[in-house]
């Protein structure tokens, strides 16, 4: 009944639809038809302006659905990384067990985690450019007098040695960098194991001390953090030495080293916090 | 609310491609009716009410940009949508044969009805406007091609 009903509606508007569109077509010279098909027209067409917008719109539409094509691809790429993150992690946390049970049974000092506190460059003083720098972290991100802190070096991808931490205060901090005079960090050759000193000296070198007089070091080895650290990580990225002093005092010879952090475009900053120990 | 604004964005939407994208992107003349296809889509999936009211609406926005007999394509497109709505649900729209079928005949019937009323109203004389039977024959392969491709967006979009 129902269905019947609105079967009959609709063949009702259907003939009222025929009528009129029939109507319009018969009365398509009269005035008011023409009138209103005249004034429809007028407010609709887009003006020669409303065509540029439009015209201007498409490209940037075109824009955004491009950027949007880009976005998803590197969606897609982050969610590869993420995936191969998620496997090492998993790897990791395997080999964390095993490595807590051995240091147990062989009682060995274990290595410290560390947390990374990301930070911003917010003041750097441009007659103690190689001294110091201010950082917009500080006490509330828990941070610390003597914290060392690494830059992310863009070229290798790696954390290299920038600095440490020498005054904090509510929320912001003071670093010395590894150019600063006061700055002594005992370094390595990589892969020659001969010890000795990164010294800075307000500069934008670094000044490798205490390099015994018999080894081989030449312009090009890499300068990392030694063993004998006790605040980097052993083996962290410090320099490149550029030139190798010919002059010998005593037993020792010195050489200048380029820093790893870029000197000139310190924006962004790692902090390494140590972590406690969880039980 | 949502309903009615969606209807009024198919509506631009529809507008701006048949009506200025055609106007600028055609090979002599020759573009797809997407707005044949939205009807017959429409009387498909939501029957007689929505398809042929639709339909005369777009008719009769086309008449108004259009410098043909004012009306024609809103009778064109309300017989269309009345008789697509008749089929609802007696064919499974998501055929890709259906679709073409389904729009094949609705050109027909439009084109057919198109020259008739232009016959009948302008009483022969200035029946040579367009019509020949090869660019009909051309606009109607054409719509037919694009049939499927538009069901599937309307499917995603509205089904």
């Amino acid at each position: 009944m129902h269905r019947r009903q609105k079967s009959r509606y609709e063949n009702i508007i259907f003939a009222v639809l025929l009528l009129v569109g029939f109507f319009l077509i018969t009365c398509r010279f009269s005035l008011p038809v023409k009138l209103i098909k005249n004034l429809v027209y007028y407010i609709s067409y887009p003006t020669l302006g409303t065509s540029a917008y439009i015209f201007r719109s498409v490209g940037s539409f075109a824009a955004n659905v491009k950027a949007m094509v880009h976005t998803h691809q590197e969606n897609i790429t982050y969610k590869q990384k993420n995936q191969k993150l998620a496997d090492k992690l998993r790897n990791y946390d395997a080999m964390s067990e095993k490595y807590e049970s051995l240091s147990g049974f062989l009682k060995l000092a274990k290595i410290k985690n560390t947390k990374s506190v990301f930070a911003g460059i917010s003041f750097r003083s441009p007659d103690e450019w190689y001294q110091w720098c201010i950082i917009d972290k500080g006490e509330t991100d828990g941070l610390y007098n003597g914290l060392p802190v690494a830059v992310l070096n863009r070229k290798s991808d790696a954390l290299c040695v920038a600095g440490r931490i020498v005054e904090t205060y509510k929320t912001s901090s003071k670093v010395a960098l590894i150019t600063n005079s006061i700055s002594v960090i005992p370094v390595e050759i990589k892969d020659k194991g001969i010890n000795c000193l990164a010294e800075g000296f307000n500069a934008s070198l670094l000044r490798i001390t205490y390099i015994p007089l018999g080894v081989g070091v030449e312009s090009g080895d890499e300068i990392v953090i030694s063993g004998l650290s006790a605040v980097f990580q052993k083996g962290m990225p410090v320099g490149v030495i550029k030139n190798v002093s010919k002059k010998i005092s005593s037993d020792f010879k010195t050489a200048t080293a380029e820093a790893f952090y870029e000197t000139g475009a310190l924006y962004e900053a790692v902090i390494l916090v140590p972590q406690a120990e969880t039980e | 609310m949502k309903k009615l604004i969606s209807y009024l964005l198919f509506y631009v939407v529809f507008c701006l491609i048949q009506f200025f994208l055609g106007r600028y992107v055609n090979v002599y003349g020759i573009f797809p009716n997407f707005i044949l296809i939205l009807i017959v889509y429409l009387g498909l999936s939501k029957g007689i009410m929505n398809a042929q009211l639709t339909g005369f609406l777009f008719g009769l926005t086309w008449d108004v940009f259009s410098t043909d007999i004012f009306g024609i394509r809103a009778v064109m497109f309300a017989v269309i949508g009345y008789f697509a709505g008749r089929f609802c649900g007696s064919f499974d729209r998501e055929k890709t044969l259906t679709q073409f079928v389904i729009v094949f005949f609705a050109s027909i019937v439009y084109w057919a009805g198109f020259s008739l009323i232009y016959f009948v109203v302008s009483g022969g004389e200035n029946y040579a406007f367009s019509l020949t039977i090869l660019s009909v024959l051309v606009k109607i392969i054409i719509t037919v091609l694009f049939a499927p491709l538009v069901f599937y967006i309307l499917d995603r979009i509205v089904g």
